[in-house]
């Protein structure tokens, strides 16, 4: 640690962001703050990606793998957020099933699960950044649990998105990086859910006039 | 054993995904009426591809070109899609008609409607055919995306409610497979001789072959994670809430190829995940984790089967059921129990396609969801009604139908396994569920029908049962004049329902031809790629 | 000479404590527009009170008396042990577990004594800050711990040698969690805004003043001083823990000199730094004060898991 090389403090710190905006994206109530949140949380993302890349003797294929991660999660996903946040303004959760100081409590626990599941990936795993897989993990389970507690249905698309930015924080810190055609395979999948999110949002507040989905009732045993 | 490549090969990879492809593209351009007829030739195209590529692998022969690969068991998973998709693609001719007829469909949302479907089609293939479990993995995911404007079909609150559910839950289920995926990869790359590219570790064949030096620790977590996503896709215990929604909101078509086609390329998926974990960890762990997912979703169909009110849920609840079976004979293992699994999985498929094309029909002679609506479905439309309570006794597992004989044979190789306590207990559940589904559908189809409308075949004109479903489909204000016309088209409407049901009791009684195949797909299914 | 250290350490917070209540008033009314009272203000009030005896409600038993000295005697006592001046301390060993448990013994006294006083003022007040003091202990154990993993000893005197011979040591993201965790930390346990309103006279809204409501006199003194004195060395703590550039690791006279002067400067700028930001914050309302402080000790939890993780 002492003497740590600026790269290395600079993907810790990108690492610990990753880790802060997971936590902030349960504390905020109001809906429209989790726009930025997860812009931020692409923003380190893509730093780690650069980082890794950099480190590689041939990195031209993971260079491109960070610019389209970059892309996709700083450019177009808050793109495609504040769309579907224009269909719904002033939504705040105002009933989440679990109330925001113990999801907080919970999310902490998460992080500690989180830790003790990807121990056997971070004894496996030969990059020099695989210690650093519970923070991917925890994103994943955060991102879990808000999808799981909150009823207002742009939650759960960003809940859905922390989850792939924990699975790809995952991929890239455990395994430097999947290959690039599954990346973009993957990144080309999450822009088409994330439209096709926002277009059954744009019908559930015509159907519904609200994008509260409690009112999703309807069907059931 | 890799043949050469060569440009028949590439052909006969091809050809599955090029059929689907070539029919989204003429449905984008053609009018209706064309458009509906050359889908079904686009499915009959990937009958037709996957019985060459049956021809090709059956004896045990490998074709590989690239991102694609076929083996047996690919074969026989495309003959599956092919068939289901033929008796939905014709049907789907039908509801299409029906609708237009009735005017409820727009040529948008026909086109919409049949370009997705072909799309679909297109996924499946491509991702029963891939040779990378990131394709195969990229596949599966475009198919929520595609499927989700099919579940929302109609705009109504209910099938709004259905759409965001299975979208949400599926793509949180195939998340959780990515980060399988990834486990395992990560797991390849630490293991073996490095690839050259790490894109190759990711193919299944070099799975296969180095899966003896997996570490095991990271192969458990890898395998809950796989089971989960994948099983979240195949409508297995606990994140099968998207189903029941899915496909009762969905268009019968729809729902027939969700049931037939989807659940069972997801399965497809565990299949072969399962030989990479059992060479890494050992048959118990998987076993355990399918017996659980098995007899949870047998207990859960079984029990949610009784109450049922509306009929469209009660086929999705035993597709549930019938997927708890299949998990049930994977977690068996044996060759048998695996040939019974694939069996069952084509057989399923047919026998749930009419299933749903006959309940979609009785949905527009009726106009009501609801099962209490629907009485004497036999005296109104004979042939329809007919063929959908064929279908049912074809699901119940009695004999001609193929689904009689792949239980059977299942049932004896849990015993010859020593799995008897399992499979008695869940034959028990079964039973459950075949005295619930014969109860509810003897009340649909047996019986005189209402006294209010003693001939007529629609029920459109009763506010009753318009104001008793939650589903607003049929709010269209139709009159009288419209009802003479069904009679004369029902002449073609029962055809594809009859030809699936041959193909199932066909099967069931002998399997002739397909024997080698389904052998070796077996034999794959349950050692893995040699 | 560590004694005289330690000793001439506690002086040093006693007097400093009640000007630090001064800066922050003075910056406060700066800020606000007004002209403010002189730094040297809550000193004159203290003398004030000192002069007075005490009185004490006719029901209340030995809690109510017990109390102020309690309190002040605990916070001497954090003050001579922990580093403040200087990283060499008296007990050789300045856990972080005795720091935290003296500063919850003074404040289980308080809250004692405001319920011995038999109002219903006393009861909410006591209530209403053993609910902060739930969630705020496990926080400030957390944040200085996970400080601790990586030096591998919980002496703060250890710690805080350790991140003034390697500055670099202090820009990780544990470090930048366990601050954030802390300075929240800092807020609820001395009764700042946006957890408390130090200057309401609503009793409604009070936690910290409706414990105190009933005391007068040279008890008053004590807990107004106690009050001051924990408020230092929460900020001493925090400068020292993050900021730790200035503190004498050895006893020389220049060293101790610098390390004075340092410190002083130091928990000025953080209460001139607290008052501005007490300025543009509103108090929070009480059922909203359990979301901050779960969200602190999740900030803790995620250093501690920082530290151990990405080192």
């Amino acid at each position: 640690m002492h003497g740590a090389t600026w790269v290395e403090q600079v993907f810790n710190l990108a690492c610990g962001l990753l880790l802060l905006t997971a936590v902030g994206a349960l504390w905020r109530r109001e809906t429209s703050a989790l726009i930025p949140i997860l812009a931020v949380q692409g923003g380190a993302l893509t730093v780690i990606a650069v980082l890794l890349a950099s480190g590689h003797a041939d990195g031209t294929e993971a260079m491109v793998v960070a610019a389209v991660v970059g892309l996709l999660k700083v450019v177009i996903i808050p793109l495609l957020l504040r769309r579907v946040r224009r269909l719904v303004r002033n939504a705040r959760e105002t009933r989440p099933l679990v109330n925001v100081a113990t999801s907080l409590l919970a999310a902490a626990g998460l992080c500690l699960l989180a830790y003790a599941a990807a121990r056997p990936l971070v004894a496996v795993a030969e990059t020099p950044t695989a210690r650093a897989t519970p923070v991917g993990l925890s994103l994943v389970l955060i991102g879990f649990f808000l999808a799981a507690t909150r009823h207002r249905a742009i939650s759960q698309i960003v809940g859905l998105l922390l989850i792939d930015n924990g699975i790809a924080a995952t991929a890239f810190l455990a395994t430097d990086g999947v290959p690039l055609i599954v990346e973009l395979g993957v990144c080309a999948d999450l822009v088409l859910a994330v439209l096709v999110l926002q277009v059954l949002t744009a019908r559930m507040v015509h159907t519904f006039g609200d994008g509260d989905l409690d009112d999703l009732r309807e069907l059931h045993d | 054993m890799n043949l050469a490549l060569s440009d028949p090969v590439a052909g006969a990879l091809l050809g599955p995904v090029a059929a689907p492809v070539a029919g989204a593209l003429l449905a984008a351009a053609l009018p209706r009426r064309v458009a509906a007829w050359t889908s079904l030739l686009a499915a009959l195209g990937v009958l037709a591809a996957g019985l060459a590529l049956a021809t090709r692998t059956g004896q045990g022969a490998t074709i590989a070109d690239g991102l694609l690969r076929a083996d047996a068991l690919t074969a026989w998973l495309v003959v599956a899609v092919g068939a289901v998709a033929t008796v939905a693609c014709w049907a789907g001719v039908h509801h299409l008609a029906d609708q237009a007829r009735r005017g409820e469909l727009t040529p948008g949302a026909a086109r919409r409607y049949l370009v997705l479907v072909q799309a679909f089609l297109a996924c499946m293939t491509v991702a029963v055919m891939a040779a990378n479990v990131g394709l195969f993995w990229v596949a599966v995911e475009a198919t929520t995306i595609v499927t989700a404007f099919l579940v929302g079909h109609q705009r109504t609150r209910a099938s709004v409610e259905a759409a965001w559910k299975y979208v949400v839950l599926c793509s949180i289920g195939v998340g959780i497979a990515l980060l399988g995926t990834i486990c395992v990869y990560a797991a390849a790359i630490a293991a073996g001789p490095t690839p050259a590219d790490g894109f190759e570790a990711l193919n299944w064949a070099y799975l296969n072959e180095h899966a003896t030096q997996f570490d095991p620790g990271l192969m458990r977590l890898a395998a809950g994670l796989v089971l989960l996503g994948f099983g979240a896709k195949a409508g297995l215990v606990p994140m099968h809430a998207w189903l029941p929604d899915a496909h009762s909101q969905a268009p019968a078509p729809v729902s027939a190829l969700m049931s037939g086609v989807l659940l069972s390329v997801a399965f497809y998926g565990i299949l072969r995940y399962k030989s990479i974990i059992d060479a890494a960890l050992g048959p118990a762990y998987v076993r355990t984790l399918l017996l659980i997912a098995g007899l949870a979703s047998l207990a859960l169909a079984a029990a949610l089967l009784i109450g049922q009110r509306d009929y469209k849920r009660l086929l999705a609840y035993s597709s549930i059921e019938h997927m708890g079976l299949i998990a049930l004979g994977t977690a068996v293992g044996t060759r048998l129990a695996l040939a019974a699994v694939l069996l069952h999985i084509l057989g399923h498929g047919l026998a749930k396609a009419v299933a749903f094309c006959g309940a979609g029909h009785i949905l527009h002679l009726v106009g009501s969801p609801r099962i209490a609506a629907v009485r004497g479905a036999l005296t109104r439309a004979p042939a329809t009604a007919g063929l959908f309570g064929l279908a049912v006794v074809a699901l119940l597992g009695l004999p001609p139908f193929a689904l009689f004989a792949s239980e059977i044979t299942l049932a004896r190789a849990g015993f010859a396994a020593g799995l008897g306590a399992v499979v008695a207990a869940a034959f028990l559940l079964v039973l459950v569920a075949f005295a619930a589904i014969a109860r509810h559908a003897a009340g649909l189809l047996l019986g005189p029908a209402p006294a209010s409308e003693p001939t007529s075949p629609s029920a459109l004109a009763s506010p009753t049962e318009r104001t008793s479903t939650s589903d607003s489909s049929t709010s269209v204000p139709s009159s009288a004049p419209e009802q003479p016309e069904r009679a004369p088209r029902l002449g073609l409407r029962w055809l594809p329902l009859a030809l699936g049901l041959v193909a199932a009791a066909g099967l069931g009684v002998w399997l002739g031809p397909v024997q080698p195949l389904l052998d070796c797909a077996a034999l794959i299914a349950a050692e893995g790629i040699q | 000479m560590t004694v005289l250290v330690a000793l001439g350490q506690a002086v040093l917070l006693a007097v400093l404590a009640p000007y630090v209540l001064g800066i922050t008033r003075a910056v406060r009314a700066r800020l606000e527009g007004r002209a403010g009272r002189r730094l040297g203000q809550p000193w004159r009030d203290l003398r004030k009170l000192l002069r007075k005896p005490p009185t004490s409600p006719s029901d209340a038993s030995l809690f109510f008396v017990a109390a102020p000295p309690v309190l002040m005697a605990t916070s001497l006592l954090v003050a001579i042990a922990a580093p403040f001046v200087a990283t060499t301390s008296l007990a050789g060993e300045a856990d972080l577990i005795i720091v935290v448990g003296l500063l919850l013994l003074g404040t289980v006294a308080l809250a004692l004594a405001g319920l011995d006083t038999g109002t219903a003022f006393g009861g909410m007040g006591a209530s209403r800050e053993m609910m902060i003091a739930a969630l705020v202990e496990p926080t400030l154990l957390l944040s200085v711990f996970a400080l601790s993993v990586r030096v591998g000893s919980t002496d703060l005197a250890t710690i805080v040698t350790a991140g003034a011979t390697d500055p670099a040591s202090v820009f990780t993201p544990a470090s930048a969690l366990a601050a954030a965790a802390l300075a929240i930390v800092t807020l609820a346990e001395c009764g700042r805004v946006p957890v408390d309103n130090p200057s309401t006279h609503l009793e409604l809204t009070m936690v910290h003043e409706a414990m105190v409501l009933e005391y007068s006199g040279r008890d008053l003194a004590l807990v107004e001083w106690a009050s001051a004195l924990r408020l230092t060395i929460l900020l001493g703590l925090l400068a020292n823990l993050f900021a730790p550039w200035g503190v004498a690791t050895e006893l020389t006279p220049a060293a101790l000199a610098v390390g004075t002067a340092a410190f002083v400067a130091k928990v000025g700028g953080l209460a001139a730094v607290l008052a501005a930001g007490e300025v543009f914050a509103a108090k929070l309302r009480l059922f909203r004060v359990p979301e901050l402080l779960a969200g602190s000790f999740a900030l803790a939890l995620l250093a501690v898991l920082a530290a151990a993780v990405l080192g």
